[in-house]
């Protein structure tokens, strides 16, 4: 299978190859080594295209082991962060050859299309601290040595951040933060009055996420806070959309464009269909529905997943996340799988 | 002023043929609730065919009975506002009525109804509606009473808890669950599918008396068809309202969970108006509502244990000693199947 492997890693290197033939080919695959998903698409009608290849939902990580090899054979698993109400869902990795591959030229693309070269100050655990968070993983492979991680024993070290942070701008040096958002919006807390002038090229990826957290913010709030805590403006912050589920991630358009951006771009190794809930079928350009990925890179695993998401893709084959469908109301008194995810 | 009779004349003024106020909620409601004008219509037969005289003239009234009440209504159902204001005439209280943006409609057409009958009783409640983020005017309408009746979800009932004076009498009614069980003797009634269909189906489920799950002894899987048949009359009878899109996205969720997990699921032709899942596993998940109903084997019904005090209703067949004497100990309320939606005019 090596050879099917080799295809996809050629693809994603560069950047160009035959999308519609290579999904069949590893759907072909994983039908055939996962006999959850083999059974699953047994009871479905026959796929004809790579449109139709039945999604696995992403909830699916949590019960079954979603891999097309003994998982006893794993090099890693990323675990999702689920609350202790819930079992984690584990995605097992038989080779990080593909998701390694599949991270840098992307994420090069939507955060250093300058090509700078910049230390990163991440807002996370390291990746040694934390061997089953893909996000630390992800980070540690793009960031490179030049990164210090400020995330220690669940503690983000503010003190020593702010430092850095402080020592940055006098050095006049640009640099890059990478964080979830709720990591974010504990240092503006702690900031308080506090405000830094980073340097010009200075940028920040932040991941969204405030997933069982007591307080949110929106999006343009938390850039507005990225601007008056450390000088970033809109246009050098990027939303990065990814989950432990899959191996690629995707980035607001943001940079490439040199101007603030909800949009968001799709490597040419993936797809993204936006699936009208009450019909099971695509959803008009424009139009709300749930967020259908596919990623050649989940070779190992499952190329097509179900996620969670409410989305909308646009004409110009971006797409825009809406945030989860977790958030959904709650009428009145009937209590309902959602009001339970928050207890 | 007789309260009994004055609210027995309006509920069968409601309850007449080409009765112009049930015209009037089936023509305003659906806009706001999301509800089919079938739904309404269904809705206004269920609330005021239990405003009996009978009925109401077993409500007794404590001694020291509030003089003025505020209820805050959810928007969920119609049914329970309605029963209170009538519980807060018969008590002889003032009412003031705040509605939820969801359901405007039923409160006040009722009172209007009522105002023709008796004009007096009629001015004895005030209805009204503001948004929830206005809390000055929710303080303002907590403190001037001598009890608080809250429907809710479990957040809204504490945050108006917080707001009431301590010296007010407050009543919440937060979240709860239903569920139903049947004995393998009921399986050869050939009614229970069409009256386990209605319980299920009526406000789209949204009632807290709307049963998420039926725990079945015997063929549970055959029953689930039998269920499946009777969904779809109803749906042809009473069509479910339309879904917000997180709503559709939460029931496409829990069919495609059950889908990968191998799961039965029986479920109409899209948009999918309901759905049925014969679902194994030992625990219980809630439903995503909206007609989502789940079948279990009866030896999971241990499961149960876990939500003893989140449960509102249980429906039994056949309504004997033995089956009575299984749900006994877990609900506050035990019926028939197909009376979960008609509760006593007493309770809440």
């Amino acid at each position: 299978m090596t050879k099917l492997q080799q295809k996809i890693l050629t693809f994603i290197r560069s950047g160009t190859g035959d999308f519609a033939e290579l999904a069949m080919e590893v759907f072909a695959f994983q039908r055939e080594h996962n006999p959850t998903y083999r059974t699953f698409c047994d009871r479905r009608p026959p796929v004809n295209s790579w449109q139709e290849i039945p999604a696995v939902p992403t909830s699916a990580f949590k019960d079954f082991s979603i891999a097309c090899f003994p998982v006893s054979a794993a090099v890693a698993e990323f675990h999702t962060s689920g609350t202790t109400a819930e079992t984690a869902g584990k995605h097992y990795f038989k080779t990080l050859e593909l998701y390694e591959t599949a991270i840098k030229p992307n994420f090069t693309a939507h955060l250093l299309p300058d090509a700078a070269r910049l230390p990163v100050l991440a807002l996370t655990p390291s990746p040694a601290d934390a061997p089953h968070s893909s996000l630390a993983h992800m980070l540690g492979v793009v960031a490179g040595h030049d990164c210090e991680f400020f995330v220690e024993r669940d503690t983000l070290l503010l003190e020593r951040l702010t430092q850095r942070l402080c020592e940055m701008q006098w050095a006049s040096q640009p640099v890059m933060l990478l964080g979830t958002a709720f990591a974010f919006v504990h240092l503006f807390d702690h900031l308080g009055k506090t405000r830094f002038e980073l340097p010009e090229g200075s940028r920040a990826m932040e991941t969204g996420g405030f997933k069982g957290r007591s307080r949110e913010v929106t999006k343009p709030e938390l850039y507005q806070l990225f601007t008056h805590h450390l000088g970033i403006p809109a246009q050098r912050i990027v939303n990065e959309y990814g989950m432990t589920e899959l191996s690629t991630q995707f980035y607001d358009a943001t940079m490439r464009l040199d101007q603030q951006s909800d949009c968001k771009d799709i490597p040419a190794w993936a797809r993204v269909l936006v699936i009208n809930p009450n019909t099971g079928e695509e959803s008009a350009t424009g139009e709300r529905g749930l967020i259908r990925i596919f990623d050649l890179a989940n070779l190992w695993s499952a190329m097509c997943i179900q996620t969670e998401d409410l989305g909308i893709a646009h004409a110009d084959g971006t797409f825009e996340v809406l945030g989860r469908i977790a958030g959904a109301e709650v009428r009145g008194c009937s209590l309902n799988t959602e009001s339970l995810r928050k207890q | 002023m007789n309260v009994v009779d004055a609210i027995a004349e309006t509920a069968q003024n409601w309850l007449a043929p080409e009765s112009r106020w049930r015209k009037r909620a089936i023509a305003e409601a659906p806009e706001q609730t999301g509800f089919s004008p079938e739904m309404i219509n269904e809705a206004v037969t269920l609330i005021f065919s239990a405003l009996t005289h009978e009925a109401l003239s077993k409500f007794i009234v404590p001694a020291d009975a509030p003089r003025k009440i505020t209820h805050i209504l959810s928007g969920n159902v119609p049914a329970p506002g309605i029963g209170s204001i009538c519980r807060g005439l018969l008590l002889g209280a003032e009412n003031w009525v705040k509605c939820s943006s969801r359901d405007p409609v039923f409160p006040a057409l009722f009172v209007e109804s009522l105002r023709e009958v008796n004009t007096e009783l009629a001015e004895r409640v005030i209805v009204k509606q503001w948004p929830r983020e206005d809390v000055e005017q929710t303080k303002t309408a907590l403190t001037g009473a001598n009890a608080v009746i809250a429907y809710g979800d479990d957040d809204s009932i504490a945050s108006l808890r917080a707001l009431t004076p301590v010296t007010t009498k407050f009543f919440g009614y937060g979240h709860k669950i239903s569920f139903a069980i049947i004995g393998e003797e009921a399986l050869a009634d050939r009614e229970l599918p069409a009256l386990a269909a209605f319980d299920a189906s009526v406000y789209d489920q949204q009632g807290c008396m709307s049963p998420h799950a039926f725990f079945v002894e015997g063929d549970a899987n055959a029953f689930a068809e039998k269920l499946a048949i009777a969904m779809e009359e109803f749906q042809q009878r009473v069509p479910r309202g339309k879904l917000s899109i997180k709503e559709a996205a939460l029931s496409a969720r829990v069919r495609e969970i059950h889908e990968f997990r191998g799961a039965q699921i029986w479920t109409g032709k899209p948009p999918y108006p309901w759905t049925v899942i014969y679902d194994a596993q030992p625990t219980f998940t809630p439903s995503c509502l909206n007609r989502t109903v789940f079948i279990k084997p009866m030896h999971t019904l241990n499961s149960m244990q876990a939500w003893a005090d989140t449960i509102s209703t249980i429906g039994i067949a056949p309504w004997n000693a033995e089956m009575q004497k299984l749900a006994s100990n877990l609900a506050e309320r035990i019926c028939p199947i197909g009376q979960m939606q008609r509760p006593p005019f007493t309770s809440n």
